[in-house]
Parts: structure tokens; C-alpha cells; sequence
């Protein structure tokens, strides 16, 4: 028997899957045509699936250079009347805001999709923002998914609801969604292929300011349709209990936490509960229909009170005397989980919890401090940590000139660079958003006195790290711009960008070197290194940091993952090194602690290299002054 | 019918925690049941702390574990284990491994490690079965170091508190690897199994 895959045409068959694979295979059963992207956690599985299948049904997938330029890849395709979607993470949509806010004033042709992975705790995100509220401004409907099997059945249905009403829709993941894994039954997937057609309709497709006058009440009709519509969509559902006093309403996979909830305090019989799959717009018969039945509420949702806010207005509006709880008990900080519900649930209906976390608590208390701090570090042998070394030494040499007080400051940005941070590197010192650090070190140039040295990575950098360093030699800032080009966008998968020469579906394209912009962007100072050849690389960082004007420094090593591999396939041996425990000062500690290398090890009074974990990159050897570090 | 089990497993980046996860959901898969579960990508695989969750049965509907309700907690690292303590009830199993990664912090003399006599004491005391084993020894005897989540997997299954058949999980385990790498996660999974068969007799 054949095994399953996310494009078997085996409708009824069950599949285990990643909840990303699975909004990739509902976009498949619905017959998307063009997928758009820029990677990040906890979206990326969900392009790089569709990427992996593109060719064997004939699906446009593209990694886009930015999230803008995703959702506008997409969007175009709507409108020639072809099914598009754009992924992307929660912070991504900020990107792609200014298209999305217009988007929606043109509604649809094709269906159109917006998947939001949004990140509650910021697992891997530098905020937890909620788009629901960035729906909200655009009046763009939301679905949001209770389950893996629920994400890939919206998925499918996201387009042809889009169709029926013209209009773009946005399904919001989670990372407990995007990252959760479950069976799930596979649909039918649909074999339609469109050719795409652009109709000439200026009075549509052009916004002046009459533009946006005729199209915003064709949106707001269009809204008004589907409010009506989510009342009867499946996703929204109620459950009246006999004589339930509680009634709660719970949004997207806050519902799976309601239901462990109840059933763990053994009160299923005595709420009643209404699921919400749409939390934009609401499904207001339900909910006006559950209010009138109780005397008290409880809106279960992570992150704002979105729900809630809609919920006490529909109250409020309709004069039902009901109270309503949400924020007040449950946080608007980090996920829920079946335990936060539990305890708000068990304090309105006076039920008895079902294990005492007081308990658990207090253990978790007392295991604390036994506890090692295991942060993630920078890979064995990542090019990365040269730079910062590289970046430091010389940062230091030339603050010496300005003055003993003077400390070199450091922007940095969003990949796996960010880890940076922790010591003993200690070489990140502001991260906020994609291409951020180019943009605060020219704010720095003009109110600091001091040497300003900002890095992204490659990626990055195509992404939104040019419009910074044009601004810096327009306006004359004195900053240098390092950009670590590792040749991948390493901390989401490795995936491949506009430097790598090659596409997301594998074809190759041409290879934009980032030195060639810079210098066509006006830098004068453009100089290429390669940081493991550690004195050159401190030499021509310092001599950019000295230079009058904005210099750029492009660091340029392949990610160390990604090298192993490739040896390992071209069969080529990795050769670790030691330390000569016969030269070893051990009052030293020079690897140790400026390096934080996870593959050098301090055990039983010695210092070490973990020879399963170095892959050979030699910079230790290059920084040891006793010369005991030596390559087997 | 199973109604709900509970299985978390943690462990370093790199130990292979994530494939273990996604052979025991396809094996339940295969075996007819229905399975949740959820990780943690990205930050986490740079060698932090990685964790884990496979829940089966028919009246699992979230992600997560809810607190005191872990049937299994497989730890391919002592101190990763000991950290999701509060996971754990009287009636848990705990399958451990006593191998060691040192977190770089402790190289730096910015965290300590715990002793193993400290780690097992607190897991014992929380739950009433920990089982520990030289997972990483095994692994070595069946021939590569990268088996060492298969010999916990083993493990897991010599416990016989699993809903999944053990052929099941062998066949997903065979297919999985290219066929001399099959071998030996096969030998390793055999001794991780009778490892844990001994500890607990």
C-alpha cells in the first residue's frame, strides 16, 4: 500500500500530520493556485509543504522578498480570478498592513486568504500582538480553528467563502495550531485550474480618494452579508444545557481547553457552551441566544479581550442583563491551557478542582533553583559568533579613541543572530523588529557619540533592511552595517532567499549579490569578509567603523548546518579539534569565555571539546594563546 | 477504546525528540487511534530545551498536558525531566535518561547543574515509577550514539503501558530509516525494551 501524503486524492482516509501540513493540504483540496510567503515561526511548514508539491500540481509558490510583497503576489492573483493565499506570522501582516487595509476595500475575485500564525507566549515572535484587531480595522472577516483537522477544514473552505462573497478572509492560526500534529480526515481535492485574466476596471482597482469613496460602502455591504452568513456556518456552534446557569463562549482552540475543562470537573451537563470559529464578525443570533439563557458568561480566548468587547456590546445593545467574565479571570498575557480554564470555570460554578495545583505550584517552586539555565545558543561552529568576536574586538580598538567612557553600541535584528545576546557574547543590544537595527542606528548616529554597529542577517536584509541604509547615506549617518550572510534564512528552516541563487520550488534564478546594492545604494565603504579568518575580518571591521560615512560589512560564511550537510553528502569528513591538555592554561578559559561554543565543556577541573558536537570551525584555535588547540 | 494517555517527552535540541513524537503518532495513527499533540520549533532547536507532547485517545481535544495528567514522561536528559516536574501525578511513569548535557551556561559558571541523586530524588517523589537507564550507553552498544531517542523509545515500550502495538511501532521505525540505519534503531529500540523490562522487575 502507498503511504498517505498531504496530496493524496483519498478523501475519507486518515493522515497524521503537522498542523501547518495541514493548512497546506486545505489549500490543496481547494484548489489554490498561487502561494506567496516570507518565512517565520510558526508560519514557515506551511509554504515550504506547498513548495515541496507545487510541480506535481502545478501550484505558483513563491518565497517572497517581504510579507508586503507575498500578500500583493496573492492578492494580484484574486483579482485576475485565480484562488492565491499569502502566509506569513503574526508580525509579518504588519508588514504587508498597508496592502491588506486597501485589499479589502477591493474584496475578491479568486478566492483570496490571508493566513495569520499568531504567537501567543512569543515563542519564537519579539511581541504576541492579535490580529484579530488588525481584521477588525480592515473588515476582514476571520475563521479561527479549534483544531488541526478544523485549520485544514477552514483552510479549503477559506477560499470558497471568499468567492461566494467577494471578499479577501483571514484564518488565524496559532503556534498550538501551526505546530500541534493530529490525524486528520483528508477532503476531496479539486482539480480546477483557472487562467488568470485582468479586466481594466480603474474605478475598482484604482485608489484616488474617489476610489475609495465608491469602493468602502461595496465593502461595508459586502460585511454586512457575511455577518448574516457565520450565523449558520458550521464552525460556529451552540449547545444549550438544561438549566445551565454558566454559559461559555470559547474562540478558536480556546474551545479544545473548554471542553477538557468541563469534562475534568465533571460539569459537561450544567453549562452551555458556544464555540466560536468566527470571532470577526461574531455570529450574533448565537450569541444573543445564549445571553438571554444564562445569568453569566464566561468569553474563553488567549490574548485580548476581542471577543469579550463584541460580546458586552451585543449585551449592552440588546439590554440583556447577563454578566460577562473573560479578562477579569483569565489573562491577557501568554496561552491558556486546560488548567487556567479549569480554575476560572471551577471558581464560577463553585466546583471543586480536580487536582490541587496549589501543590504543584509549590514544587515547581522548590525544583527552580535545582534547575540549570539551558537557553538556545548559537549553533557549534556558527559563522555567526566569529562575526560578533570579530565585531567586538574591533568595536573596542576604536572606542579606546573616543574616550575610556564610550561603549560601542550594537543593534541587532530578528534571526538566529539574536542569540547574540546572551554571554558571554553579549554582542545584541536592541532587537524589535525585521531590518530594525539599520533603521535605530541611523536614530543612534545623530544623538550618540559613540561607534555604532548594527547586523542582520542576509535575509534580512533583502527583506527590509535596504530602505535603512539608503536613509543612512542620504542623511549622512556615520554607522557601520554588518550583514552576517550565512546564504540562508537559517532560523526558520533554511529556507532560500534572493542571495542563494535559487527558488522556493528549486529552480535556479539569479543570485543578487548584497555588496552590488550596497554600493549601488551609494555606500563607499563596501568590503566582504570571511569571519573565520578572524585577524582579517577584525581589520576591515575596524577600518569600516573608522571610515567617515556610512560603511557596510558583508560577513560571509555558509551556515554551519547547512555545511555539514553538504559534506556529509559529498561524503567529505568532519574534522573536530581538541585541546592539548599539556599546553591548556587552564586558568585561561579564553574559549570558554568569549566564545560560549556549546561544544567546549568545562568537566572535572579540564576544559574540553565535545568532539561529537565541533564540526572543525577552528576559531577557538584562532583565539587560544598557548597554541594547545589543535585539529585531530 | 482508548480514552486518554498522556505522553510527554523532553530533552536538548538536537536529541531527536521531535522524530520521536512523530513515530508514535503515526503508529497510533496506524493502529486505529486518535492522537493530539504539540511542539516547540525554532528558538528552542539551537540547543535549548525541547519538549514534546503525544496524547492519544478519544477524549483528548487540546495540545497540551494538562498539569498532574502526564501518563509517560520520557526524558532523553535528567535535567530536562526534572523540569517538567509539575507534569506528573502519583500514578505517572517516568522513564529517564542518566546521560548528561551540560548546558553551555554551566561552562560559564552562570548556572549549576544538579546532582543525578537530587534529579531522581525529586522525580520520585512525584511520581511512584522512575525508571533510569544509560540511554546513551545503549545507543553506542547498538551501534550509533543517533539512536539514543529510539532505545528511549524502547524504553517507553517495555513498560507495556502503551496503547500502541509494538509491531506497529517497529514497521513505522523500519520505514522510516534507509535499511542498514533501520538495523540498528531496530537493535537499539530492542534494548532500550528490555532495559526497561529489567529496571522494572
Amino acid at each position: 500500500m502507498k503511504e498517505l501524503t498531504v496530496t493524496s486524492d483519498a478523501p475519507g482516509e486518515r493522515l497524521f500530520v503537522l498542523g501547518n501540513e495541514a493548512i497546506a493540504r486545505g489549500a490543496i483540496e481547494a484548489g489554490v493556485q498561487v502561494a506567496a510567503a516570507y518565512p517565520g515561526t510558526p508560519s514557515s511548514e506551511i509554504l515550504e509543504t506547498l513548495a515541496s508539491v507545487a510541480k506535481e500540481l502545478d501550484i505558483y509558490v513563491e518565497w517572497s522578498t517581504n510579507e508586503k510583497v507575498a500578500f500583493e503576489v496573492a492578492l494580484a492573483a484574486s483579482i485576475c480570478g485565480v484562488r492565491a493565499m499569502a502566509s506569513m506570522k503574526h508580525v509579518g501582516v504588519n508588514v504587508a498592513h498597508d496592502s491588506l487595509m486597501t485589499a479589502s476595500y477591493i474584496g475578491a475575485k479568486g478566492g483570496l486568504v490571508l493566513l495569520s500564525a499568531d504567537d501567543p507566549w512569543a515563542w519564537s515572535s519579539q511581541n504576541e500582538q492579535d490580529n484579530r484587531y488588525i481584521a477588525l480595522q480592515g473588515y476582514i472577516p476571520i475563521l479561527e480553528p479549534s483544531s488541526v483537522q478544523e485549520a485544514k477544514d477552514m483552510m479549503a473552505d477559506a477560499f470558497r467563502l471568499s468567492e461566494e462573497f467577494g471578499h479577501l478572509f483571514m484564518v488565524r492560526s496559532v503556534t498550538r495550531i501551526g505546530h500541534a500534529r493530529s490525524d486528520i480526515v483528508l477532503g476531496e481535492i479539486s482539480k480546477e485550474r483557472r487562467k488568470g485574466y485582468f479586466k481594466k476596471d480603474p474605478s475598482w482597482l484604482v485608489y484616488t480618494p474617489a476610489g475609495a469613496r465608491k469602493n468602502k460602502p461595496l465593502m461595508i455591504k459586502r460585511f454586512e452579508r457575511i455577518k448574516k452568513a457565520v450565523n449558520t456556518l458550521p464552525y460556529n456552534q451552540l449547545r444549550l444545557a438544561d438549566k445551565a446557569k454558566l454559559g461559555i463562549i470559547a474562540c478558536g482552540l480556546s474551545y479544545s481547553y473548554a471542553l477538557e475543562a468541563i469534562k475534568w470537573l465533571g460539569i459537561e451537563d450544567k453549562v452551555s457552551i458556544l464555540k466560536i470559529g468566527t470571532p470577526h464578525p461574531l455570529p450574533e443570533e448565537l450569541v444573543k441566544r445564549l445571553l438571554n439563557s444564562v445569568g453569566e458568561i464566561l468569553v474563553v480566548e488567549e490574548l485580548e479581550p476581542f471577543v469579550e468587547l463584541h460580546v458586552k456590546a451585543i449585551a449592552g445593545g440588546a439590554n440583556i442583563p447577563v454578566k460577562i467574565h473573560g479578562k477579569d479571570l483569565l489573562s491577557v498575557i501568554g496561552e491558556l491551557s486546560t488548567r487556567k480554564v479549569t480554575e476560572a470555570i471551577a471558581k464560577l460554578t463553585d466546583s471543586k478542582l480536580p487536582v490541587d495545583f496549589a501543590a504543584l505550584d509549590k514544587l515547581a517552586q522548590e525544583v527552580a533553583p535545582l534547575l540549570p539555565w539551558r537557553p538556545p545558543a548559537l549553533c557549534p561552529g556558527c559563522p555567526h559568533r566569529a562575526s560578533f568576536y570579530a565585531i567586538k574586538v574591533a568595536a573596542r580598538r576604536v572606542a579606546r579613541d573616543y574616550g575610556k567612557e564610550v561603549e560601542p553600541i550594537y543593534p541587532g535584528d530578528i534571526g538566529c543572530y539574536t542569540l547574540g545576546v546572551n554571554p558571554p557574547l553579549e554582542a545584541v543590544d536592541t532587537c524589535i523588529c525585521m531590518g530594525g537595527s539599520f533603521g535605530i542606528a541611523n536614530g543612534l548616529a545623530h544623538v550618540i557619540d559613540a561607534p555604532v554597529i548594527a547586523h542582520l542577517g542576509d535575509s534580512t536584509f533583502f527583506h527590509a533592511g535596504i530602505p535603512p541604509l539608503i536613509d543612512a547615506v542620504y542623511n549622512k549617518a556615520n554607522i557601520t552595517m554588518v550583514i552576517l550572510d550565512n546564504s540562508a534564512t537559517a532560523m526558520t528552516g533554511f529556507q532560500p532567499h534572493p542571495g542563494t541563487g535559487y527558488t522556493a520550488t528549486g529552480d535556479e534564478t539569479a543570485q543578487l549579490k548584497i555588496e552590488d546594492i550596497a554600493r549601488a545604494c551609494g555606500v563607499k565603504f563596501v568590503e566582504v569578509i570571511d569571519p573565520f579568518d578572524l585577524k582579517k575580518a577584525t581589520e576591515a571591521i575596524e577600518k569600516a567603523i573608522r571610515f567617515d560615512g556610512p560603511a557596510v560589512i558583508v560577513s560571509r560564511r555558509l551556515c554551519t548546518i547547512i555545511e555539514q550537510r553538504e559534506k556529509r553528502e559529498r561524503k567529505e569528513k568532519i574534522i573536530p579539534y581538541h585541546i592539548d591538555q599539556n599546553k591548556c592554561n587552564i586558568k585561561c578559559d579564553a574559549c570558554v569565555k568569549l566564545l560560549g561554543c556549546p561544544a567546549i565543556i568545562k568537566r572535572d577541573g579540564k576544559t574540553m571539546i565535545d568532539s561529537s558536537l565541533c564540526p572543525g570551525c577552528g576559531i577557538c584555535a584562532q583565539i587560544c594563546h598557548y597554541k594547545a588547540i589543535i585539529q585531530e | 477504546m482508548v480514552r486518554e494517555f498522556n505522553i510527554l517527552i523532553t530533552g536538548v535540541g538536537g536529541q531527536g525528540v521531535i522524530l520521536m513524537s512523530e513515530l508514535l503518532g503515526k503508529s497510533a495513527v496506524k493502529d486505529g487511534l486518535r492522537v493530539r499533540g504539540s511542539e516547540i520549533l525554532g528558538m528552542a532547536v539551537r540547543g535549548g530545551s525541547v519538549t514534546s507532547i503525544i496524547r492519544i485517545g478519544d477524549e483528548v481535544y487540546g495540545p497540551l498536558i494538562p498539569m498532574g495528567k502526564c501518563d509517560a514522561l520520557v526524558g532523553m536528559e535528567p535535567s530536562e525531566a526534572l523540569r517538567n516536574i509539575t507534569y506528573l501525578s502519583k500514578s505517572s511513569l517516568v522513564i529517564v535518561n542518566i546521560a548528561v548535557t551540560l548546558p553551555f551556561t554551566v561552562s560559564l559558571g552562570k548556572s549549576k547543574y544538579p546532582t543525578l541523586e537530587e534529579i531522581l530524588g525529586k522525580l520520585s517523589q512525584a511520581s511512584g515509577r522512575v525508571v533510569k537507564l544509560d540511554a546513551t550507553q545503549l545507543a553506542q552498544q547498538a551501534g550509533s550514539l543517533l539512536t539514543t531517542n529510539i532505545v528511549m523509545l524502547g524504553a517507553l515500550f517495555g513498560s507495556e503501558q502503551l496503547p500502541i502495538n509494538i509491531e506497529t511501532i517497529k514497521e513505522t521505525i523500519q520505514a522510516h530509516f534507509p535499511a542498514k540505519a533501520a538495523l540498528v534503531n531496530i537493535k537499539a529500540f530492542d534494548l532500550g525494551y528490555q532495559a526497561c523490562q529489567q529496571a522494572l522487575k
